[in-house]
């Protein structure tokens, strides 16, 4: 049983990422929260095993002409865990809709 | 210009980033890098959108400027997220994950903290003072007798014919006295074998000399340190004996002293031993002593006597002084006062002694003396273990003893401002607090010690409700990770349940704990 007791600003990223930004840049723009705060609560949530990371492939990069990225996603607890702090934070969907919301 | 400046800030931004990187650990540091090198490129790309033109506006280059701020607190950001990797790798890693908790642990760390403490009591110049005084304290049962009603205690006030009619009569309170005069001599200095001079200034000094009788310093109980009794026996000379401020002064303590020869007004004398420290609480501030013949030393002029108290004598010197009535040459009485040379200062090591008892005394006070040794399920360990058991409660106790004794010797006696009389105090009050605090500690430490392996039990969880205490118990489990026991503690004491519990688990359990040995209890 996953714990849904997740921080508020944990709740914010997971929910950023299940609504498509899934790299640390693109959750800081969309979160509002600073460098500091988000990286070392991505480092904690993938110790939890709730996201997991992968990095782009070089080739895609390279054609960009760009350093490669890392990007995140969550996981099958980590999507169990963020249904939970959405009935702990009712307003974290309206705050960050997630891409099913955005859709309809 | 304008280029050089924004390549400055993209190489501070490098820089900061590269510092942040030396604070991960290093099996992360490189993915850990690229993932910022390439996040703070996006960031640049975001934040300061490059082709502004050369001789851009005042406002775009505002813009410009905010934006590498953004791009430098992102930057900073870097040291947090380091950080935070740095932590959790600590986390991951303990130092001493092998011997954690175990008895080993225990005892190697109260065995460093008797080291640093003795070793602190060896390089405290305070402590190795009071320590060096130790045997040499002043008999009892000696007083120094003077004249009643002078005021300065260093004033000598016997005259030799008063002390020769109280030597003469037979004494119920004293069975034994020595005189003393003290003298300004200049005293020269030379090899007993050469004849050359000695160390010091042009072998010339000038000293307090006591010329004393030859039964001082037995009757002191002093010892007479580098004396030899074979030489002194062929020697012809008169016997000088140093004190030990003077020794370490003009001879810079030279352990080959005895033997060589000075001159008083210009008579020839051996120097035979050096007087201990203790000595020096005699008045006179003497230098040196001249052992004579009674007749010499009570030659002329007025001394100080020290006597030696009987039994019966002891038994009336109620206080630190003594009134004393005698009668005087002439058949006159004369009153006289009887100062204890025994400082009233117990030895450190009978203060110890009185803090600790009194500690254990009071240690049934603040905690349960039980070392907590009933079990759920009635099982015993085997006497093997109880010995074991026994022996590191021993162990733990023999430890820590000996370093509160010299932590408090170098709490009271570390710094010399304090002052000797303060420092007992201090001493008594340091030993009976970390006496009870520590004996505290031993005993609950050993109650969270498994009786099996004698690890101290951890991951404590709540069990039961509080609201149902009389139905089930409820309180704090801990387990034992070698897998031997848990232990349960109740929250609230009650009368079937009023002390710690022992639950010892068998072989079904094994599976909660991979990889541990299980001794049998």
């Amino acid at each position: 049983m996953p714990d849904a007791r997740l921080s508020h600003t944990a709740a914010m990223i997971l929910q950023a990422l299940d609504a498509g930004f899934v790299y640390g840049f693109s959750i800081m723009e969309m979160t509002g929260l600073p460098s500091g705060t988000v990286y070392p609560a991505m480092r904690r949530l993938e110790r939890d095993e709730l996201i997991r990371s992968h990095w782009e492939k070089q080739s895609i990069a390279d054609a960009e002409q760009r350093p490669p990225r890392k990007y995140y996603k969550l996981t099958a607890a980590g999507k169990v865990t963020l249904e939970a702090s959405r009935k702990r934070y009712p307003l974290l969907e309206r705050l960050i809709p997630s891409a099913e919301a955005k859709s309809v | 210009m304008r280029l050089s400046v924004a390549w400055a800030r993209r190489a501070m931004d490098w820089m900061l980033l590269w510092a942040a990187s030396l604070l991960v650990p290093r099996s992360e540091r490189e993915e850990w890098h690229r993932e910022w090198r390439g996040e703070l490129w996006h960031v640049r790309a975001a934040c300061t959108p490059a082709g502004g033109p050369a001789g851009a506006s005042q406002g775009q280059d505002h813009g410009r400027g905010q934006g590498q701020d953004q791009v430098t607190a992102f930057c900073l950001g870097a040291f947090q997220d380091a950080l935070c990797l740095r932590r959790a790798g600590r986390a991951e890693r303990p130092p001493l994950a092998g011997i954690e908790g175990t008895p080993r642990q225990c005892l190697l760390i109260l065995a460093a903290m008797l080291a640093a403490s003795y070793a602190i009591a060896l390089l405290l110049p305070g402590v190795c003072a009071e320590r060096s005084l130790w045997p040499r304290r002043m008999n009892p049962n000696l007083v120094m007798i003077e004249q009643e009603g002078v005021n300065d205690d260093a004033e000598a006030t016997i005259l030799p014919a008063q002390f020769r009619s109280w030597q003469g009569r037979k004494q119920k309170y004293f069975d034994g006295f020595a005189f003393y005069r003290v003298t300004r001599q200049d005293v020269g200095a030379e090899q007993a074998t050469g004849g050359t001079e000695n160390q010091g200034d042009q072998g010339h000094y000038e000293w307090n000399v006591a010329h004393a009788g030859a039964n001082l310093f037995t009757l002191l109980g002093l010892p007479v340190e580098f004396s030899d009794a074979d030489a002194r026996a062929r020697s012809d000379l008169k016997e000088v004996i140093l004190s030990e401020r003077t020794w370490k002064r003009e001879f810079g303590a030279d352990a080959h002293v005895a033997g060589e020869v000075v001159r008083f007004r210009g008579q020839r004398v051996r120097i035979s031993g050096v007087a201990p420290d203790g000595a020096l609480g005699l008045p006179g501030r003497v230098d040196a002593w001249m052992l004579e013949s009674d007749p010499e030393a009570q030659a002329s002029g007025a001394g100080y006597v020290v006597a030696h108290l009987t039994g019966l004598g002891a038994a009336e010197m109620w206080t630190q002084s003594v009134h004393i009535v005698a009668n005087g040459p002439d058949g006159a009485e004369d009153i006289l006062l009887g100062i204890s040379l025994a400082e009233w200062k117990p030895a450190p090591g009978t203060l110890y002694l009185f803090a600790a008892i009194v500690a254990l005394l009071a240690l049934p006070a603040i905690t349960s003396v039980s070392l907590g040794e009933s079990s759920v399920n009635q099982q015993k360990t085997s006497w093997a273990r109880r010995i074991l058991r026994w022996s590191f409660f021993t162990a733990k106790a023999a430890l820590l003893l000996p370093t509160i004794y010299f932590v408090s010797l170098d709490l009271a006696y570390g710094s010399t401002t304090i002052g000797r009389e303060r420092a007992v105090y201090l001493e008594l009050m340091s030993t009976f607090a970390m006496c009870l605090f520590s004996m505290r500690w031993m005993l609950k430490d050993q109650r969270q010690r498994c009786p099996v392996c004698l690890r101290t039990v951890t991951h404590p969880a709540q069990v039961g409700q509080a609201s149902r205490t009389f139905l089930d118990w409820n309180g704090t489990e801990m387990m034992c990770m070698g897998g031997h026991t848990l232990l349960h503690v109740p929250s609230l004491p009650t009368s079937w349940f009023g002390s710690q519990r022992w639950l010892y688990l068998d072989t079904s359990w094994d599976f909660l704990f991979a990889g541990s040995t299980r001794p049998t209890p």
